[in-house]
């Protein structure tokens, strides 16, 4: 066809005229336009069994919402990506999640590790991000104003086993031992300046080859030394069970307060004799404790009732289902407060969030206050009381 | 005090020394220091916890499939990652080889084992405190070990062809002795012995993917401070380190106990490079 003068006018006004209609359409398409989550998940590695937990969570929160309609019409759609706790792997999934995946929010990853190299990336680009990741640095108001954090921090779980061992247990002469790796000599050193400041006497400090097979040098120096209570930071299963095995051939009555990893279920496979896990208190959550009475808190029993049948808590840990869940629901919720899917809009809805009641945590965000996890709700547990997931609370605790 | 070294210092010395015969056992047939001799420590103690205790069979059992299991690993070493450098030695491409077999079989581990470690089954149940048999067996092994090397290095006809491709192949190859299949069956017999050594320490070191990296390190000591090649000297230099180490763990603790072996190690190496019991290299002109 020839084009004429009037051809392309009529053309022109033709495409300018059909601008407004085009618009609400536009609008139409993001109101149906499903709400991607993207999920940093090491499904498989080392640091797997958190994830699984939260996995299983996290399925289960979108299913649930999308069978009763979505949020507003829009169904949420979970984007995974197995990191196998690998920082460069986590780098490179939390990339394709903004650039072409191009996610509304990012849940993880769920390891300190991986989350020291991939804040940064998520922080250019604004994009909306929470994590149960520990390490203090993580959460730093200015420079990361996207990132949340829905688990306590180091501080936090330093704070509540800290208070346990001195209000609780009434101990002043304490032993600290970490592992080698990263986490075990930063909670260890963090703890015994803690202790420090709180007029504690450390009478032993260490930190631990996780691999070193005869655990007896250390435990002999703590128990020479008049330790009280013995702080363990450490993630390996190992080095726990040796550590309970030595203090039990040493005739030691003393009790071990510290990591959740002495709770493990690889640990009761390593330890000699199933005493041998007494008076072992590790950090846990009172929304995820039975109580004296061996109950659950109401909400969290509700939960547990809902996910029967549906979500296995028997080889899992009932706060990292939970947790799971309240990851996706954050989201839905703000998309459903504000009506829109945007970067901004969901990090200010969090930023206005006091006490919201999630199935893990109230959680309460400010934008000068990202660590979310109310401090009281830290507690200790009875390492060896583990049933469906949850712990009971260490003695001391009030029902 | 000294009791606690002493025993856990030659329970640990002894696996030492016997990863340090494997790496000397493939050493005099290949002329080739291979680095999955770790893993089949590492896996020694893995195949135990999994026939005896996952799939219930009788311990002597158990023992037998995880000494031929390890055998087979050997013989599979050999064709994979030994075999192919073996002409370009000089190049020493087998670092690479034999370092990228031993990656691949500790992630197969940890991937279908654990990543976590896991019991390995009590085998006697003799003994306590001191006297437990985890400290003992490792040692009672160790002398196993090298009162049957030296009956087949010394009074048998086998023995002796493996004696002879290590001390010059060449020659060996010349006589007509089949340098290949004896090659084989060392590999397979470093396997027996690697395995041997994370079977009896299984209840020390219980079964952990991450003993592999462990052994390779702590097992090359022995062999360097021994003299590569030297059984003898790996036995009593894997004694020494065990209990240098355990000592430095009671007197200065943690990660110094590490340094303090490491420390002492270059110092000795720097006295004798040849290692403690190792002939000065010479070159023939």
């Amino acid at each position: 066809m020839k084009i004429t003068r009037r051809n392309f006018t009529t053309g022109a006004a033709a495409i300018a005229g059909s601008i407004p209609l085009i618009r609400p359409m536009g609008r139409a398409i993001a109101q149906v336009e499903p709400i991607r989550i993207g999920w940093l998940a090491a499904m498989t590695g080392a640091s797997s069994a958190p994830a699984i937990g939260f996995d299983r969570g996290v399925h289960y929160a979108a299913e649930l919402i999308n069978a009763t309609g979505g949020v507003k019409g829009r169904k949420i759609e979970i984007l995974t990506r197995d990191t196998q706790g690998d920082p460069t792997k986590a780098v490179n999934a939390t990339q394709e999640m903004i650039s072409q995946l191009k996610v509304h929010a990012i849940w993880g990853p769920t390891n300190s590790g991986e989350s020291l190299a991939v804040t940064p990336i998520m922080a250019r680009a604004n994009m909306p991000n929470i994590h149960p990741c520990v390490v203090t640095a993580l959460i730093d108001e200015k420079k990361y104003p996207n990132a949340f954090r829905t688990s306590p921090s180091l501080g936090q779980w330093d704070d509540s086993m800290r208070a346990y061992c001195l209000n609780v247990l009434k101990t002043k002469k304490i032993a600290v031992l970490g592992d080698t790796t990263g986490f075990g000599s930063a909670a260890a050193n963090f703890s015994v300046a803690a202790f420090k400041k709180d007029g504690a006497d450390v009478v032993y400090a260490a930190n631990i080859d996780y691999n070193q097979p005869d655990m007896m040098p250390d435990m002999l120096r703590a128990k020479n030394a008049g330790a009280e209570v013995v702080v363990v930071w450490s993630t390996s299963t190992g080095m726990d069970a040796r550590l309970m095995n030595t203090r039990a051939a040493l005739k030691w009555d003393v009790p071990f307060v510290g990591h959740s990893s002495m709770s493990s279920g690889d640990v009761a496979n390593l330890i000699e004799k199933r005493e041998y896990w007494n008076k072992v208190y590790v950090t846990g959550y009172r929304s995820c404790s039975y109580d004296t009475n061996g109950k659950l808190p109401p909400r969290t029993q509700e939960f547990v009732d809902q996910i029967k049948g549906k979500v296995k808590l028997s080889d899992n840990l009932l706060w990292w289902v939970a947790g799971g869940v309240d990851a996706v629901n954050l989201v839905a919720k703000a998309v459903e407060t504000t009506g829109s899917s945007s970067a901004d809009d969901i990090i200010k809805f969090w930023n206005s969030l006091t006490k919201y009641p999630g199935y893990y945590g109230d959680y309460t965000f400010t934008p000068t206050q990202h660590n979310g996890y109310p401090t009281e709700d830290v507690v200790m547990s009875e390492a060896s009381s583990a049933k469906d997931g949850a712990f009971s609370l260490a003695p001391g605790y009030k029902a | 005090m000294i009791a606690s070294i002493l025993a856990s210092g030659l329970a640990v010395g002894a696996v030492y020394a016997l990863i340090g015969v494997t790496y000397n056992t493939m050493f005099s047939a290949s002329r080739v220091i291979s680095f999955t001799t770790g893993m089949l420590g590492m896996l020694g103690g893995v195949f135990g916890s999994l026939f005896v205790l996952r799939l219930g069979l009788p311990i002597w059992m158990g023992f037998a499939l995880t000494l031929t299991c390890c055998a087979l690993i050997g013989v599979l070493t050999e064709f994979v990652a030994v075999r192919p450098v073996l002409k370009s030695l000089d190049q020493h491409l087998y670092v690479l080889t034999t370092l990228a077999l031993s990656l691949m079989i500790q992630q197969l581990t940890a991937t279908e084992w654990s990543t976590e470690p896991q019991r390995f089954p009590r085998l006697f149940d003799i003994g306590a405190g001191v006297f437990d048999e985890k400290f003992w067996l490792p040692v009672v092994a160790c002398g196993i070990v090298m009162g049957a090397l030296e009956l087949l290095y010394r009074h048998t006809l086998v023995g002796k062809a493996f004696l002879a491709i290590a001390e010059d192949n060449f020659a060996a190859r010349a006589l007509g002795l089949p340098e290949r299949n004896l090659r084989i069956a060392s590999f397979a017999l470093a396997g027996a012995i690697g395995a041997f050594a994370g079977f009896a320490g299984g209840e020390l070191l219980l079964a952990f993917v991450a003993n592999g990296a462990l052994l390779n390190f702590y097992g090359f000591v022995p062999v360097a401070l021994g003299g590569l090649g030297n059984n003898r000297g790996a036995i009593v230099a894997g004694f020494a380190l065990g209990i240098y180490q355990q000592a430095a763990n009671f007197i200065v603790g943690g990660i110094f106990a590490s340094v303090a072996v490491f420390a002492l190690f270059i110092i000795l190496l720097l006295a004798a490079p040849q290692g403690l019991f190792g002939a000065p290299a010479t070159r023939r002109v």
